[in-house]
Formats: C-alpha cells, structure tokens, sequence
C-alpha cells in the first residue's frame, strides 16, 4: 500500500477520533441552548416524524407479532399449567387422603376415649396390609405383631369412613387369631367361623352374632319372647372372655321367626364397612381379661 | 473527486439513508430475547470488511452521529465508538485476509460487544451504578449475537446487489498484508 495513502488514512481517523471527541466534549460542556444540542435537536426534528410514523405504520405488524407471541406464550403457559395441574392434583388426592386417614384416625381416638374398655386397656393402631383373598373366609392382615404386644385372641375395633358422631362407623371388627413378630391376622366378625356373645340394647336381649360366607351378620339364639324391633343396637355382651363388653357391633336391620325356630334369627347392618377398613385399633386388653386358665377363651 | 468516487460515495450514501430509515422504522421495533440489533454498527463493521478502515471509520463517524441524534444520546459517544470498530476492523480484515460471511459474523458480533462494552462503560461512568455484569449477560452477549446474525444476511444482500465489494482485498492477497 502507498504510503501517502497510509498517512492520509491514518490522518482521517486521527482526525474523525478528535472531531468525536470534541463534539462529546462541547456536548457535555455546552448549556442546553449550544450549538450541538441545537444541532441534534434539527437532527431530531427530522427524524422525530418519521419515528412517529414509523410507529403507525408498524403498529399492525407489532400487534400482530404481539398476537403470535402471545399465543406461543399461551401454548407454553398452558403446557405449564397443565403440568401444575396434575402435581397439584396428585397433591390434592394426597392430601385428601392423608384427611381422611385423619378422621378415620380421629374416629378411632374418639371410640378409644368414648368406649368403655377395661381398666388398663391399651391401644395399638394398625395399618391394614392385607385382606382375605375369597369369600370363604374373611380376615384382614394388619401391621402390628408380637413385637407390639399383639395376641392371638385380642379384639380388634375400628373406624370405617361414614363415622361420625354417632355410633356409626366405629364398632367391631374382629379378634386377632394369629400374630408374627410385626404381622398379625384379624378374624372379622362376618368370617363364617366367627362367633360372638352380643346384646341388644333395650329388650337385653342376648345372643350369639356370627357371620357367614355371603358376609351378612346373623345374630342368633335370641329368644323368641323377647320383643326385638329393627334400628336397636346390638353391643357385646362380654361373655365369652374375648371382647369386653359394651363395644358397639351394628343394629337390627331384619327380624326373622320360623315356626319351626325356638329362637329368633336378627339380620345384623355391622357399624363397620368392612370393604373399606384401612386402620383398626387392636385394644391390649390385660392378661388376665383374655385368659382362662392361661389358655385363650373360645368364643 | 473522481466520478467513480463519487458514484461510492452516493452508494454508501445510500446504504446510510436506508440504514437509518430501516433502524428508525422496523429494526428498533423488533426485539429479540430482549434486544434489538444496531444496524449502525453492523453496517459499520459491513462497510469496513468491504471497503476498508478508511470508509469503515468514516461511515462509523456519520453512522455513531446519527445514531446519537436518533437515541437522543450524547453526541459523540457512538461517533467515537463507531470510529474506532469500523477502522479497527478494516485493519484487522486487512492484516488477517478475513472476509465472506462467517467473517462478517464473527467481526460483527465481536464488535458489537465491544461497541457495547465500551458504551455500557460509558453509560456506567457518567449514568448511576446499575448492575454492569448483569447487562453484560442480559442485554451485551445477545445484543452481539443478534447483530452477528443479522450482519450475514445485510453483507450477502448488498454485495448482491452491488452496493459494496465483497472485500476490499487485491484479488492475490499478500499474507501479512495490511498497511
């Protein structure tokens, strides 16, 4: 390259940096009404028209492109949503329920402390883990053995979800008839091999409530004399020497008489729905409650 | 001045009208992850890489002049940046025989940063203590991505329509060359 062409460019420049320099300068020193500011506000006259012009004329393509934004934003934001949703849901099924696990748990406190069990009675809840496969047989398997002081032949209450503050809900299930170290199993009431010393509230009429395959509760060897109208409760009698007494079972839904029955048959609505049972109570009854002669009691 | 000079003059001229109007009516209306491009740099930086340090820094002069008038800056500080990119870059296309497109993008997006860089440093010394990091990452690195993008299709598309030269290069370069 020529050199008095590299001299020239670099004078240019040299002077373009000063001429920018200097104009910066006079621009910061001047007052409002300087040359420089005078000139950028013509430059702005010219200029200004066409921003505002500008601006109209691309106002429709800003809305527009407003528009497809938006709605991208809005695909986007629904998505979002949409996945907000379904945590929420999961946690809103969740909490609810850890609610009803709640209440149920409330209903089982409420029958603890409003039921009239042995003096030095203790209580142990358990989960429900497992449930009798057929009909032939009806038990539940609960998360609580030996190693909490479990027992073959302790009663078992609980609360099914209907409970409320009436008897309803919470009553009889079972007894325990065989336990492992942190297992046990729970004979319900409406097991066909289940028998139970029961009363009816009001005649005190007394009987045996046992279950069957079908799953209904038949409260037999009731004696016929004996007026027994349908909606009274039915409770345990305590005789037996496995359930104490005065544990609420269910009420009489039905009264049937043969000629040829010396006793009446009462169809028995149990408190507990047991297809839904989740937790139960199993009440640690005394030693000596449960035990004749060191041997379990039958019943 | 020569017919043909002239003829250049009025072409870049040309260019620097539309440079302008483009900027002023469409360029600074559309945003992108939040910012827009500068079309003054990055026809700076266009006419440096065809034409020279010369015209790059004679363009950037009038473009930063412009420019400060249209942003209602102060006058001078984009003149002064715009100066120093498009002579500094007609001397590093001249030194480093960089030309064609992925040259003009990688000039125009380094440029840019720096061009910004330096006018956000500026911004910082006399304006109040924003958080500088934070604009570097925010509003400086997409600033210079966005105007390396947006330089390739400009420099094809005057080239194309003969406004510029692709390089100001001699057809067999000398390596080393420069000034």
């Amino acid at each position: 390259m020529p050199r008095n062409k590299v001299v020239w460019r670099r004078a240019v420049f040299v002077v373009l940096i000063i001429a920018s320099l200097a104009i910066l300068t006079v621009s910061f020193r001047e007052t409002e009404s300087g040359p420089v500011h005078a000139i950028q506000q013509a430059g702005l006259s010219v200029l200004s028209p066409l921003q505002t012009w500008g601006a109209r004329a691309a106002e429709p393509f800003q809305d527009g492109y407003q528009w497809i934004r938006t709605i991208w934003s809005a695909h986007q934001r629904a998505e979002e949503l949409q996945a907000e949703l379904q945590a929420l849901q999961g946690e809103a099924v969740k909490l609810k329920e850890q609610a009803e696990e709640n209440q149920r748990l409330k209903s089982l406190l409420d029958l603890k402390e409003k039921g009239t069990f042995p003096e030095g009675t203790d209580f142990e809840v358990a989960r429900v883990t497992g449930k009798s496969p057929t009909r032939w047989e009806a038990w539940v398997q609960i998360d609580k053995g030996s190693a909490d002081g479990i027992r073959v032949d302790l009663p078992v209450v609980g609360a099914t979800p209907v409970a409320g503050e009436s008897l309803a809900g919470k009553g009889l299930v079972g007894k325990v008839v065989a336990v492992t170290a942190h297992t046990a199993q729970v004979q319900l009431i409406t097991d066909s091999e289940s028998s139970v010393a029961a009363k009816i509230q009001g005649p005190r009429a007394e009987g045996i409530v046992e279950g069957s395959v079908s799953g209904r509760l038949i409260m037999d060897y009731v004696d016929r004399d004996l007026a027994v109208e349908p909606k009274l409760v039915i409770v345990t009698s305590g005789f037996g020497g496995i359930y104490p007494a005065a544990i609420p079972i269910g009420v009489v839904a039905n009264v049937g008489e043969e000629d040829v029955n010396i006793y009446k048959e009462i169809e028995v609505a149990p408190f507990i729905d047991f297809r839904v049972l989740e937790e139960v109570m199993v009440l640690i009854l005394p030693a000596e409650e449960v035990s004749v002669g060191g041997q379990p009691a039958a019943e | 001045m020569s017919k043909k000079g002239l003829f250049t003059v009025g072409k870049v001229t040309l260019v620097l009208v539309v440079a302008v109007l483009l900027q002023i009516l469409l360029v600074s209306r559309i945003s992108v992850l939040g910012v827009t491009a500068d079309l003054f740099l990055i026809l700076t930086v266009v006419i440096a890489v065809s034409r020279g340090s010369l015209e790059g820094a004679i363009f950037g002069f009038v473009a930063g002049l412009v420019a400060d008038i249209s942003y209602l800056g102060p006058l001078g500080v984009r003149a002064l940046i715009y100066v120093l990119t498009g002579y500094f870059v007609g001397m590093f296309v001249s030194r480093f025989m960089v030309t064609g497109p992925w040259g003009v993008l990688m000039l125009a997006g380094a440029s840019s940063f720096v061009a910004q860089f330096v006018f956000g440093l500026f911004q910082f010394i006399i304006g109040p203590r924003a958080a500088f990091f934070t604009v570097v990452g925010t509003q400086m690195l997409p600033g210079a991505v966005l105007d390396g993008l947006v330089a390739v299709p400009i420099y094809v598309g005057l080239v194309r329509l003969r406004l510029i030269p692709a390089s100001h290069l001699e057809p067999s370069p000398s390596v080393g060359g420069g000034e």
